[in-house]
């Protein structure tokens, strides 16, 4: 036999309501059971309560049979004693017949019950005893000794034999019939327990049937709030989700739209950087753009060619390391103050007479214009311009 | 630094497909940069965008499917682009011409001289939204 333990099915396990339907649905059964049970026993008892009713009828009815069968047969002794025909004595000699075979019956039906023995044992020795005054009568009748029957017959008169065996007869059948109610009251009351068994099982399954359909409407009802409030919260993430993606959306096409703004924006300084660097490139003559502080920010292939220097070399450099004006090289000083100062006033210089101080050294004598760069009102640079010249005369 | 996660730039000298209901916009421009720049943001307003690096599919295009509004540099490699927006005149005489171009000019000049050739000028140095400003005020979404 296994030993081992029984566990739930993990659907049973993890659902109450499961649960406790189940439980519903074996509380009903065992009542059905109890039910069923309890009508079986009752159904056997009433049975044999049926066969014991019937048995005591009979009894009853044998008691009954007793003496009028006794008076019926001394009847016909009576009558032979006065007719002397055979077809008188044979009555009589039937009638102690069937007297005896009442007693039998009566006998067999009281079967081992000691209490009814006790009951029936003074009457069937009564019986007895009228059955052997009746053959001391054939007796003394056969002898024909008149006197002694008479003799014998008066003084079976006087006895009370009779009333005896009727008060016997009376007392075993009053005593068969209490038996008889009591009987009949226990079968009314096992009636009634099957009945109420019955009844109560009914109502009592039905109470769980009840519970079992509350309890499953209830569930249904919880799933279906539980599924309702899944949805609506579904909704509301899916309206979350909605609003987040429009606004991630939003947020993309701004980042995209900026985007493409800064890239154009790169796009179009670096093309107008580029067009400006042309502009300056096409002119012959030596070009350089300073800023206000006279350092160079752009210089053109000529300027290139005319000093030896590439641009990395010169740009954000001061100009005056490459041009002198009034003789001297060296920006510090005052020399060179004259195109400053011009800048400084938004003022044109022209035809200036300057050396450009080349790479290897040389000093070349040019004619020099400076033009301020104006962003609105403001200067914010300036251009310079050499030309060839010859070699400056202050 | 190149953007690796943007396809190649192809220029749209392919012909534009029929049928749409978006507005058709042709640009004209020899920077390939510029026209990438110009095609994608159009095409994120809503646009349907042709693109032409040179006077000739310019014309292939317009012959093909005439746009809806034409923008076009000044400078081109083979021609001038006002000259090209007066070839494209005679083809297209009433489609909006926007000169979008990085040569500065002066508002009231292109106001005087340049408003029989051309419909709007924008500096390639506006931002972006000036330009679709403009184009919607030609030609709406």
């Amino acid at each position: 036999m296994s030993t081992e333990p029984t566990t739930p099915s993990p659907a049973v396990a993890g659902d109450p309501t499961l649960r406790r339907v189940l439980a519903f649905f074996a509380l009903i059964l065992a009542v059905l059971v109890v039910v069923v049970v309890v009508s079986l026993v009752n159904l056997n008892r009433s049975v044999a309560a049926s066969e014991w009713v019937n048995h005591t009828h009979a009894l009853i009815t044998e008691l009954d049979a007793l003496q009028p069968t006794l008076e019926a047969a001394e009847g016909e002794l009576s009558r032979y004693l006065l007719t002397a025909e055979l077809r008188d004595h044979g009555a009589y000699k039937d009638k102690f017949a069937e007297l005896g075979e009442h007693v039998d019956v009566a006998n067999a039906l009281i079967g081992g019950s000691a209490a009814e023995k006790e009951l029936f044992q003074p009457i069937a020795a009564l019986l007895a005893k009228r059955a052997e005054v009746a053959t001391r009568v054939m007796q003394l009748r056969k002898a024909g000794d008149a006197v002694a029957l008479e003799q014998f017959l008066k003084e079976d008169a006087g006895t009370t034999d009779h009333g005896e065996l009727a008060r016997l007869i009376e007392k075993f059948r009053a005593t068969q019939t209490d038996l008889l109610t009591a009987r009949d009251r226990a079968l009314f009351l096992q009636a009634q327990t099957t009945r109420w068994t019955v009844l109560t099982g009914l109502v009592l399954d039905f109470l769980l049937l009840c519970g079992a359909a509350w309890l499953i409407r209830d569930d249904l009802a919880a799933r279906r709030l539980a599924n309702r409030v899944l949805q609506e919260s579904n909704a509301a993430l899916e309206e979350k989700v909605r609003q987040r993606t429009a606004e991630l959306s939003d947020a993309n096409g701004r980042l995209l739209a900026q985007s493409l703004e800064d890239r154009w924006s790169k796009q179009a300084m670096e093309h107008q950087s580029r067009y400006n660097q042309l502009i300056i490139d096409s002119i012959s003559d030596t070009v350089f753009v300073v800023t206000k502080l006279m350092n160079v920010s752009r210089l053109n292939p000529a300027a290139v060619h005319l000093t030896g220097f590439e641009p990395a070399e010169v740009i954000d450099k001061p100009l005056g390391r490459l041009l002198s004006v009034n003789g001297t090289t060296d920006p510090a000083k005052p020399t060179f103050d004259p195109l400053a100062r011009a800048l400084a006033e938004g003022r044109d210089l022209r035809d200036k007479g300057a050396y450009v101080v080349t790479k290897s050294g040389q000093s070349l004598p040019v004619r020099l214009n400076i033009y301020p760069l104006r962003d609105r009102d403001k200067v914010v640079g300036g251009v310079v311009i050499l030309q060839p010249a010859n070699p400056v005369s202050t | 630094m190149s953007d690796t996660t943007r396809p190649p730039f192809v220029p749209a000298h392919s012909l534009p497909v029929p049928g749409s209901s978006q507005k058709h916009i042709l640009a004209i421009d020899d920077e390939l940069p510029i026209l990438e720049l110009l095609q994608e943001f159009l095409r994120a307003q809503g646009y349907r965008v042709s693109t032409a690096n040179n006077a000739h599919v310019a014309m292939r295009i317009v012959e093909s499917e005439a746009p809806d509004l034409i923008i076009s540099d000044l400078q081109l490699e083979e021609t001038d682009g006002l000259h090209l927006i007066e070839q494209l005149r005679v083809v297209l005489p009433k489609t909006p011409v926007i000169l979008l171009t990085g040569v500065l000019f002066d508002a009231q000049v292109v106001d005087q001289n340049l408003k029989w050739k051309i419909s709007s000028y924008v500096s390639k140095t506006a931002p972006l939204q000036s330009l679709v400003d403009e184009i919607r005020r030609h030609i709406g979404r």
